[in-house]
C-alpha cells in the first residue's frame, strides 16, 4: 500500500457566491504523477493555490505527511518540501538564470540571515544550483537574463528553480500552456524525467501529455471531483466524455 | 575597476581634508558625508529591497534627540556609551515602526511610514519639554573639536559602505534581490519575506540613527525639522539622483547635492529650482541616476 503524501478533505474555496473549489477530497500517493484535468474554470489552479498556501481555504483540510497544513504560509510549505511552478512564467526577470536557481538553492540553507560571508562561498548551494540548471538543459544559459529567455526556456528555468529547492512534492500548473509544438515536446521530455521517482500534482490541458505521463487522473468540473482513476479508466468513462463534450479525448 | 578608483580617490580626498583644519570645509563636508550615510542606508530599502520609506528622517532625528537628552539631562556624553545607546534606540524604533508599516505594501506602506514620521515631528515640535520648534542644544558633545568629529564621520562613511556592500553580497543580500524582483516568488521559494524586509528596515534605521548621532555631534543642536518628512523626501531625491540600487551612486549624490546647494545659493535664492531641474533631467535621461555615468558593474 503506497503512502499518501498529500491529502485534502472536503477542501472548499469560495469567492463570494462562487465556489471555485467545492468539497474536494483527494489523496496523492507517494511516487505517483496525479493529473488534474477539467474544462476552463473548473477550479484546478485555485486548487493548486490552496495546496501551495497562496490562497486560504474557506473550509476543509489539507494534510501533508499527516500534518495539518491548511493554514500554513507558502514559505513554510516550501521548506517542508513542497515545490511548484506557475501557469505564466513567474521568475526574477532581471536576474540571470544562474542567480535565479542560486536563490532557489540557497533557500535550503538553515537560514539566509547571513550578512558577512560572501554568498559565493557557500559551495554546496552552488553545486545544487548548477546541477538543477544542467538537469533542465540550461547549463550553457547560466548568464542569460531570465526575462529575455524564450517561452520554453522560461519553463525550463521554472522547473530548475523548483528542483533546486529539493522538493518531495511537485505542483505543476500547466507547464505546457502557450508553448509551440517543438518546445512542448522538449518540456514533456523534461517532465517525464522530473517525474521519475517523484510525487507530482500536474494540472495540464494537453491530453496527450497528461495520459502519457500520469499514473492517476482526476477530472474536476465546477469545482467538484467528477471522476478519479487510472488514465485508461478515465479515458473509458462516459461521464468524463460528457463533461468534455465538444472537447477532444484521445 | 574604474569605479573602485573613483571611490578610493574620493575617500582619500575627503580624508585629506581633515588635515587642512579649515573650519568651513570640515563643517561643510562633514555634513555632506552624513548625507551620504543617510542616502546609502535608505538605498538599502529603496534600491535593493523595493521599499520606499518616508520614515528615514525619523530615525535620524530620534537618535539625535536622544543624544541631546543624554548630554543635557544626565551629562552622559562618552561616545562608548552614547553611540551604541543612540543607534540601538533608532534600531528599536525602526523595529516597532517597521513591524507595523510592513503589514502594508506598495503605496500604503509609504503612507504609513509618512504618518509615523509626521506623528513624531509634531510630538517634538509641540512639546516644550522636548525643545519645541526651536529644538535643543547639545551642551556637551561626545566628540569635541571639529576635526575629530570630521574624522569620526569619515570613518563612519567608509565603514557603512563596506558593511552594506558586504551584506549585499552575502546570502541575505541575495534574498533582498529576490524580494526586489518578485516578492511573491521569493516567498514561495521558502523565504519568509516580511521578516527579511523588517531586518533591512531595522538596519537602515540604525544607520540613519548613526547619521543623526554624528550630525548632533558635529552641529551641537537638533531641531524637529530634521525629523520631518521633507527631510525624508530630500534623502529619497538624493538616492534617485545618485542612482538607486548602487551604493556609491547615492553616496556621491549626497556630496554633489551639498555642492549644488552651497554654490547655488550664491547664484540665486531659488537654488531649489536648480535641484528640481536636475532631478527631472536625471529621471528622464538617466534612469540609473548619476551612477549610470560611472562605468563598471551594476551593483554595490
Amino acid at each position: 500500500m503506497p503512502e499518501v503524501l498529500l491529502q485534502t478533505e472536503a477542501l472548499t474555496r469560495r469567492f463570494g457566491a462562487l465556489s471555485a473549489v467545492d468539497g474536494v477530497s483527494l489523496a496523492f500517493e507517494e511516487g505517483q504523477v496525479h493529473a488534474l484535468i477539467g474544462p476552463n474554470g473548473a477550479g484546478k489552479s485555485t486548487f493548486l493555490n490552496l495546496l501551495s498556501g497562496e490562497l486560504r481555504a474557506t473550509a476543509g483540510l489539507i494534510r501533508f505527511r499527516g500534518a495539518d497544513v491548511t493554514r500554513t504560509a507558502p514559505d513554510r510549505l516550501s521548506r517542508m518540501g513542497l515545490g511548484r511552478t506557475y501557469q505564466t512564467a513567474n521568475l526574477f526577470p532581471e536576474l540571470s538564470c544562474a542567480d535565479c536557481v542560486w536563490l532557489a538553492a540557497q533557500s535550503r540553507l538553515p537560514s539566509s540571515m547571513s550578512f558577512f560571508r560572501s554568498a559565493e562561498r557557500y559551495a554546496q548551494v552552488g553545486v545544487r544550483a548548477a546541477r538543477a540548471l544542467e538537469w533542465c538543459g540550461l547549463a550553457a544559459r547560466g548568464d542569460a537574463i531570465a526575462g529575455r529567455l524564450s517561452y520554453g526556456e522560461q519553463r525550463q528555468l521554472e522547473i530548475a528553480m523548483m528542483l533546486a529547492t529539493e522538493p518531495s512534492l511537485l505542483l505543476l500548473d500547466e507547464p505546457l500552456a502557450g508553448l509551440g509544438h517543438d518546445e512542448a515536446l522538449r518540456i514533456v521530455e523534461l517532465l517525464r524525467k522530473v517525474a521519475r521517482g517523484r510525487t507530482v500534482v500536474l494540472v495540464e490541458h494537453d491530453m496527450d501529455a497528461v495520459f502519457s505521463i500520469s499514473d492517476a487522473v482526476t477530472v474536476l468540473v465546477d469545482g467538484r471531483v467528477l471522476a478519479t482513476g487510472s488514465p485508461s479508466e478515465i479515458r473509458a468513462s462516459a461521464a468524463v466524455r460528457e463533461a468534455y463534450l465538444g472537447e477532444e479525448i484521445p | 575597476m574604474k569605479r573602485r578608483l573613483i571611490l578610493l580617490a574620493a575617500a582619500a580626498a575627503l580624508g585629506a581634508v581633515a588635515f587642512s583644519g579649515d573650519r568651513f570645509w570640515l563643517q561643510f563636508l562633514g555634513k555632506a558625508m552624513i548625507g551620504s550615510i543617510l542616502a546609502m542606508s535608505l538605498d538599502l530599502l529603496v534600491g535593493f529591497t523595493g521599499l520606499v520609506s518616508l520614515a528615514h528622517s525619523a530615525f535620524f532625528g530620534l537618535a539625535a534627540y536622544l543624544l541631546a537628552g543624554l548630554s543635557n539631562r544626565f551629562d552622559l556624553v562618552n561616545p562608548i556609551v552614547t553611540l551604541p545607546l543612540c543607534v540601538a534606540f533608532a534600531a528599536g524604533c525602526a523595529l516597532i515602526i517597521g513591524w507595523l508599516s510592513l503589514r502594508a505594501t506598495g503605496v500604503y506602506f509609504i503612507m504609513v511610514t509618512l504618518a509615523f514620521t509626521q506623528m513624531l515631528f509634531y510630538l517634538f515640535n509641540d512639546s516644550p519639554a522636548l525643545g519645541g520648534s526651536d529644538g535643543l542644544f547639545v551642551k556637551a558633545r561626545p566628540i569635541e573639536g571639529r576635526a575629530a568629529a570630521y574624522v569620526a564621520i569619515w570613518t563612519a562613511v567608509v565603514l557603512v559602505y563596506l558593511l552594506l556592500s558586504r551584506m549585499l553580497r552575502a546570502p541575505y543580500g541575495r534574498v533582498l534581490e529576490g524580494i526586489l524582483g518578485n516578492e511573491q516568488r521569493t516567498r514561495s521559494l521558502g523565504y519568509p519575506t516580511r521578516r527579511y524586509k523588517l531586518v533591512a528596515f531595522v538596519i537602515a534605521g540604525a544607520l540613519a540613527g548613526l547619521a543623526g548621532y554624528l550630525d548632533a555631534t558635529l552641529h551641537g543642536f537638533v531641531n524637529p525639522a530634521q525629523l520631518g518628512w521633507r527631510q525624508s523626501g530630500l534623502i529619497l531625491v538624493t538616492v534617485l539622483l545618485g542612482g538607486k540600487g548602487t551604493l556609491y551612486g547615492p553616496a556621491l549624490g549626497a556630496l554633489l547635492l551639498a555642492f549644488i546647494e552651497h554654490y547655488g545659493e550664491r547664484v540665486t535664492a531659488h537654488w531649489n529650482a536648480l535641484i528640481a531641474a536636475l532631478v527631472i533631467a536625471v529621471v528622464l535621461f538617466l534612469p540609473r541616476g548619476l551612477a549610470g555615468l560611472v562605468p563598471g558593474t551594476r551593483r554595490a
